[in-house]
């Protein structure tokens, strides 16, 4: 009995340490959205270099990385992270930096990676994975016959009264409250962080959510996670909610819920991959992500979520294969947040803007919340 | 007498007490050598890391060592205009090391926490100053971008100099060291620490409050009952404490919130007009149910356990002898479950004040603690020096309520089971 204990826990442990040394950990944020890239870009990689990818899911920050390096037991081999996070991370010595012409394969016509992704990277240690929105969502049904068109609506609690969910965070939160106050973005949004680095610019945007929040016909629901804001419009918690558009695209044509998007002054914003320094596989994981950033596996992904690929061949590929979503009959393109129809009011959200202010900002958003 | 005494020797003729003692040492030494493979697993897996995270909040060494001609310089500075030719060129010296050892991107990271936009006029300097002419620093450098010719900027960099640092704790209670020395808060819109260490000692106190009222009548009856009603509230009680903590959690969040079950009824029942259902959740009220649920076991258990020790023949001889049902309560029942009452409410009270998960998901902005705001710097703003300040903070008051209750109570009086 004893010896078949012994065996059986020596086998675990083989088939542990085995496994762990030759699949790719691949971290990313769950949901509709790992599912999407498992499905579009992983399966077909992995099946492709023979390298078998694992996925797992995190809430973001840089945390646990760190602490894996710290501790010296690193078991993630590359994270699907934010713009931002990519700037700190590269800083702080925790993730590989690109050769990018030389580790990115070129598009199927010859454009070098560097000039196939739409802008450049905000750090050497990162690659372009998905474009995607910060949009608001309403209840097509309990809404009534009015429905929101402008960002400016969002804020209107007398047309529309209720509440409405905001990301936790104030990073997009501000932006919308001065394209609301009468902003215009300019092309990129740049007149946005202008005037967000100004401190009257600063109260400006504050006291806009502020109002928004203390409004007895509005106030506030806060979000984090990214499923959350089709779940309280459907619930009703809600009357409005800013959210990611693959979110709420996955709700209204994969689930056919009674969501609408609104896609004024929509906040675009970039989705990364990077590797981590010393990871167990570090190889195989630049040979994965070069595969799943390359023209189709960003078209593959966004067969299965209203993502945008980063990549411009990428969008070649999906408008010569529509209806490219899964179901065989939705248009991709007209769904994309790059599409002409959706990019009439945008703007970029800037991760060097947050990256330099998030902190201060941070603190006094918190201090707003609290006082709420 | 003592001198025949000391004459007793063993058969090797040794003193009976020396060898009785060296005996007793060898046992000693035994029984350390026995415990000493888990002491030593806990002093290394267990002590140390905590001891080490915490002293990166006072250890600033690294910045020290980034900018060692920076630092120097600037002790002759008194930081009120800008600085002069010679910290520039120090600093330029300086950071250039830096950015051929590839450490330029920590020392952005950290000064900006010191004080915000410090990380892309860093930058910014290590892309523009390959092209820097020899001499004249100050003007170049000022050149690079606006900030740089804010004072604040310096006086921020050199508030970094000091190799060991309590800024991290100053800025746990909304306050910093200004230019001239003197310790003053921060401006009014960002006070946020006080707020949240008042309101995680509120919340704690009322939930400890709340766990007691509801135990002490539910652990009399468990005490009390026949075995076969009180084994069914046993188990009524211990079923929850056995549930996943994020499934009671989350079934709160179902019934409490707006378009919840409880508000389904209220409305059902005409309680409550459909359009002005009241807000249960994601705010203090929904931090509070469901906290104090998810804690009552732990008040309840102590009390139980002290309550099924007191024998219910005082309670009959306290009546027999002339007292009301209250008075007997309350001079002989009441007095005999204290040693309970402070195991529970110390146990609860420590529990709450450091609870994470159930106030971030049920908490909204109105009912988060500060273990919410040492998470947040933990995992998005990777601030972990200030995140272990906090943390000690925590502990020491948790440990100063230990304390106090020493001095009340006494330690010695709190009974477990």
């Amino acid at each position: 009995m004893k010896n078949f204990v012994k065996a059986l826990m020596s086998l675990f442990f083989a088939i542990s340490v085995t496994t762990s040394s030759w699949a790719v950990v691949m971290v990313s944020w769950g949901g509709a959205y790992t599912e999407s890239q498992k499905l579009g870009y992983g399966d077909p990689a992995a099946k492709k270099l023979g390298i078998p990818i694992d996925w797992v899911d995190y809430s973001g920050g840089l945390s646990e990385i760190k602490a894996q390096i710290a501790a010296g037991a690193i078991t993630w081999d590359v994270i699907d992270v934010y713009a931002m996070d990519t700037i700190v991370g590269c800083d702080e010595g925790l993730f590989v930096e690109f050769d990018f012409d030389k580790d990115f394969p070129p598009a199927p016509d010859g454009t070098p990676a560097s000039q196939d992704f739409f802008t450049t990277m905000p750090s050497k240690c990162a690659v372009g994975n998905i474009l995607y929105s910060w949009t608001y969502a309403y209840h097509d049904e309990k809404i009534g016959s009015k429905k929101p068109k402008k960002i400016k609506d969002f804020f209107n609690t007398k047309k529309w009264p209720g509440k409405r969910g905001i990301y936790k965070s104030a990073m997009h939160n501000l932006e919308i409250a001065l394209a609301a106050d009468g902003v215009k973005p300019r092309k990129g949004g740049s007149k946005l962080y202008e005037i967000l680095e100004t401190d009257a610019g600063l109260d400006r945007a504050f006291n806009k959510i502020k109002e928004l929040c203390e409004d007895p016909n509005g106030g506030c629901v806060f979000w984090s996670a990214g499923a959350k804001p089709p779940e309280l419009l459907m619930q009703g918690e809600v009357v409005m909610a800013t959210g990611w558009n693959g979110r709420f695209f996955n709700a209204e044509i994969g689930e056919g819920a009674p969501l609408k998007q609104v896609w004024d002054a929509q906040g675009l914003d970039y989705q990364y991959m990077s590797i981590v320094k010393g990871g167990p596989n570090q190889a195989d994981a630049m040979k994965a992500v070069a595969e799943m950033t390359s023209t189709h596996g960003l078209a593959g992904s966004a067969k299965y979520i209203a993502y945008a690929p980063w990549r411009k061949s990428s969008l070649k590929v999906i408008e010569a294969g529509e209806p490219w979503y899964k179901d065989g009959k939705t248009n991709m393109m007209e769904q994309m947040p790059t599409h002409p129809n959706n990019t009439k009011n945008y703007f970029l959200v800037d991760p060097i803007f947050w990256a330099d202010n998030s902190t201060e900002i941070g603190e006094r958003w918190e201090a707003m919340k609290a006082g709420l | 007498m003592s001198s025949e005494t000391q004459k007793i020797l063993t058969t090797g003729g040794i003193p009976l007490e020396e060898s009785l003692k060296k005996v007793e040492k060898r046992n000693k030494i035994k029984a350390f050598l026995l415990v000493s493979p888990l002491l030593f697993f806990l002093i290394i897996a267990y002590i140390s890391p905590i001891v080490s995270l915490l002293f990166t909040s006072i250890d600033d060494r690294m910045v020290t060592n980034m900018l060692p001609k920076t630092f120097k310089a600037m002790k002759q500075w008194d930081g009120k205009d800008l600085p002069s030719e010679e910290v520039f060129e120090a600093f330029y010296q300086d950071y250039k090391i830096l950015i051929e050892e590839k450490r330029h991107g920590k020392l952005s990271t950290q000064m900006n926490y010191e004080k915000n936009g410090f990380k892309s006029i860093l930058k910014k300097l290590a892309r523009k100053m390959k092209k820097f002419e020899e001499g004249n620093y100050k003007e170049q450098i000022m050149a690079v971008h606006k900030r740089w010719a804010d004072v604040e900027y310096w006086r921020a960099l050199k508030r970094r100099a000091p190799t060991y640092t309590y800024s991290k704790y100053l800025k746990g209670v909304d306050m910093y060291e200004n230019e001239e020395g003197k310790i003053v808060e921060v401006p009014e819109e960002r006070r946020i620490y006080k707020i949240l260490w008042l309101r995680t000692l509120e919340i704690a106190f009322f939930v400890t409050l709340f766990c007691f009222l509801m135990a002490y009548p539910i652990a009399h009856l468990l005490a009390t009952l026949p075995m076969k009603y009180s084994n069914l509230l046993m188990i009524c009680v211990l079923l929850p404490f056995w549930t996943s903590l994020l499934v009671r959690t989350a079934s709160w969040m179902i019934l409490l919130q707006q378009q919840g079950i409880v508000n389904d009824v209220f409305v059902w029942t005409g309680l409550v007009a459909d359009d002005s259902r009241p807000e249960m959740m994601y705010n203090k009220t929904g931090t509070y149910v469901a906290m104090t649920q998810i804690l009552l076991p732990f008040m309840v258990l102590p009390l139980y356990s002290v309550m099924k020790t007191i024998s219910p023949s005082l309670m009959r001889a306290g009546k027999s002898l002339g007292g009301t049902p209250f008075i007997t309560f309350w001079k002989v029942y009441f007095p005999l479950t204290i040693p309970g009452i402070g195991a529970g409410c110390l146990l609860v009270f420590i529990i709450a004040v450091g609870y994470y998960i159930t106030p971030e998901l049920v908490g909204g902005a109105s009912g988060t603690l500060i273990s919410n705001q040492i998470a947040y710097q933990m995992k998005s703003t990777l601030d972990w020096s200030f995140a272990s300040a906090m943390g000690l903070m925590l502990l020491t008051g948790v440990l100063v309520v230990y304390w106090v209750y020493n001095k009340l109570v006494g330690i010695d009086n709190i009974k477990l089971g």
